[in-house]
């Protein structure tokens, strides 16, 4: 009786976590902006009769400045940078723990998800107080006299990078640890008894087969890093504008909530399709190739 | 022939503590059929990654046709290695598995001829564009063979061959797997942990326990004249008597009867093999027990295998293993459980154990 409605869960969790949410930040995107409490009108107008109060000027309002429209590139430049650097170190490490005895595999696996235990925020003021000009970092290269003045570790893109890297390393070598976990290391063996070098074999074997890991470790990191609001809030400089930081500040500085919905609908809109997109043709690909 | 076309010279090898192989020397010819017989632990399958390069051996030599390959990698080595999981590529169809350690220095033109060829003489032709996942095991064991073999390598090295298959299956591919080879004249050194594998297979056979090397011989030689009680037990069945000199003759005290033996012995003391299909059994009624080389018992246990039947039967406190072949096509030609025989044998059927 219960069984038969436990398949509904997980479209359950959709609808009450993401699609009611989703609704609700459309319905104030499309809605006229006030000063007041909520800042905007109702979309449903009922003094004089039914009337439909929306507009779309936020939409309009948006897409119309490059200053919106750029911190969102700005972040998607910055994700898919983050991504790379997570995926090209997170790789080699997925792969060696992957491959080691056990019980090293185990003590390494603390390892990667012991950061998670100490509070995320404390962790990148901690590589605050690391870059900073008299922090560690500057001490220790003025007193091996590599540099002679401290450097501007700080608040700047690179800054910026390194502390995402950091921080969602994790979730690049979990996802694909699991699947590298499950590799067949006969494959390799096969590949090298057949001719192929070290090199060679990378690029044929183990990379095609890690594809779904890969897919799965990078969405988890790009995702979430094109919202990113702390650590470019903390780590990085007036340089470059985010979209997380631009949101927050349409949001709570400027109390403009309707603008500051458009803005994040388009956000989810913009990422999420094509992904989905991808999703579905990937999983016909990955069908269709068995992996 | 050309006996020294595989040298495997002074191989030992460790891990930790574990001694694998210790001091290992084989010389296998050229288009020798070489089977690798032990238990799980005797060190085989050591010595076949070794050989494959994928481990490497704390001292000795491998030589293959004159060239020490001892410290070359594997993608370097003239010589192919079957896994027993056959380890195919499953992201590549059946056509680029075959392809896939020819691709870097053919044409494609050469590529598909060859792979054609191969896909012939394994006849798997018509599996080409499949994928890994849908092959049957058979199928899978013939693709894994054939990009072996269509490098052409100086040597094929079978980690338990047969050993995914079923039964049925398996005794077809002996069959054609040393068709093959003789055919195309390449050396196999295969492992295998079955010895009727290893005795259908091989032109000769090294017993391997403990990482050594008991004995090396032709599989006849192996099952007819083992020179150790290990050998002659994991090979077939195997009668283990313990004899001992007594005035002019060998007696045991065990059976209660006299042995003749055809062959001077020196020691006072020795353990010898009776191979079940070498003893004759017999009515009771029909003879009277000789002094020597008989003995009368009563049969505990009988199984009917087809051909043959084997018996268990106990004589004093030990019991006595005698396979009989079904002559006749009548069936109550065999001898009831709790019926009392007589158990007779020649004297050249008696094997002397060294250790």
């Amino acid at each position: 009786m219960f069984e038969k409605y436990f398949v509904f869960s997980p479209y359950f969790w959709l609808v009450l976590f993401f699609f009611i949410p989703l609704a609700i930040i459309f319905k104030i995107s499309i809605s006229v902006s006030e000063w007041g409490m909520p800042p905007y009108q109702d979309i449903f107008l009922f003094d004089n009769g039914f009337k439909i109060n929306t507009t779309f000027e936020n939409y309009v309002y948006i897409f119309s400045d490059y200053y919106y429209i750029g911190s969102f590139v700005n972040s998607l430049i910055l994700a898919l940078i983050s991504t790379f650097f997570c995926l090209l170190i997170g790789f080699p490490l997925a792969f060696y723990i992957a491959t080691s005895n056990i019980r090293l595999r185990n003590i390494l696996l603390v390892l990667v998800v012991i950061p998670f235990w100490s509070s995320f925020l404390l962790r990148v003021y901690a590589w605050k107080i690391i870059l900073q000009n008299n922090g560690i970092l500057n001490v220790i290269l003025l007193n091996l006299g590599i540099t002679s003045e401290p450097l501007q570790l700080l608040y700047n893109q690179y800054a910026v990078i390194m502390g995402i890297v950091y921080t969602y390393l994790p979730l690049m070598i979990l996802p694909l640890y699991g699947y590298l976990n499950k590799f067949d290391l006969n494959l390799i063996e096969a590949s090298k008894d057949l001719g192929l070098n070290r090199f060679k074999t990378f690029f044929k074997v183990i990379l095609p087969l890690s594809v779904p890991g890969i897919v799965a470790g990078s969405l988890l990191v790009f995702i979430p890093v094109v919202g990113e609001f702390i650590i470019p809030e903390m780590l990085g400089g007036s340089d470059r504008l985010y979209y997380g930081k631009i949101l927050w500040e349409e949001f709570f500085v400027n109390r403009n909530w309707p603008g500051a919905s458009a803005l994040a609908f388009s956000g989810i809109i913009i990422l999420v399709l094509p992904i989905v997109i991808f999703q579905i043709l990937y999983s016909r690909w990955s069908q269709k190739n068995e992996i | 022939m050309d006996n020294n076309f595989l040298v495997i010279e002074n191989i030992s090898k460790s891990f930790g503590d574990n001694k694998v192989l210790e001091n290992i020397n084989l010389n296998i010819s050229k288009s020798e059929f070489f089977g690798l017989l032990g238990s799980s632990g005797s060190g085989k399958t050591t010595l076949l990654r070794i050989l494959g390069g994928f481990e490497k051996p704390d001292t000795g030599r491998v030589i293959l046709d004159g060239t020490d390959i001892t410290n070359l990698e594997p993608f370097d080595r003239p010589l192919n290695y079957m896994f027993q999981s056959y380890a195919l590529f499953p992201h590549l169809n059946v056509f680029n598995n075959l392809a896939f350690g020819i691709k870097e220095n053919f044409t494609k033109k050469e590529i598909e001829i060859n792979v054609r060829d191969i896909a012939e003489l394994l006849s798997i032709e018509h599996l080409l564009n499949r994928r890994i996942k849908q092959l049957s095991g058979g199928e899978q064991q013939r693709v894994a063979l054939g990009r072996c073999l269509i490098k052409k390598p100086k040597l094929l090295l079978l980690d338990e061959p047969l050993a995914a298959l079923d039964k049925k299956l398996r005794s077809k591919t002996q069959l054609e797997l040393t068709t093959l080879q003789k055919k195309l004249k390449i050396t196999f050194v295969f492992v295998t942990h079955d010895q009727e594998e290893a005795m259908s297979l091989s032109d000769r056979m090294a017993i391997m326990k403990n990482g050594l090397i008991l004995e090396c011989s032709s599989p006849e030689e192996i099952y007819e004249n083992p020179k150790s009680l290990y050998t002659a037990n994991f090979i077939g069945i195997a009668n283990i008597i313990e004899i001992y000199k007594k005035d002019e003759n060998f007696y045991s005290d065990d059976l209660d009867i006299n042995f003749k033996l055809n062959k001077e012995l020196k020691k006072t003391k020795t353990n010898i093999l009776l191979r079940p299909e070498k003893i004759k059994i017999q009515s009771i009624n029909n003879l009277k027990t000789s002094s020597f080389n008989s003995f009368s018992g009563e049969i505990l246990e009988k199984s009917y295998l087809g051909s043959f039947t084997r018996y268990e039967i106990k004589v004093n406190n030990i019991i006595i293993s005698v396979l009989d072949q079904n002559f006749n096509s009548n069936s109550n030609y065999n001898f009831p459980k709790g019926e009392k025989v007589i158990c007779s044998w020649e004297s050249e059927s008696i094997k002397i154990l060294e250790d």
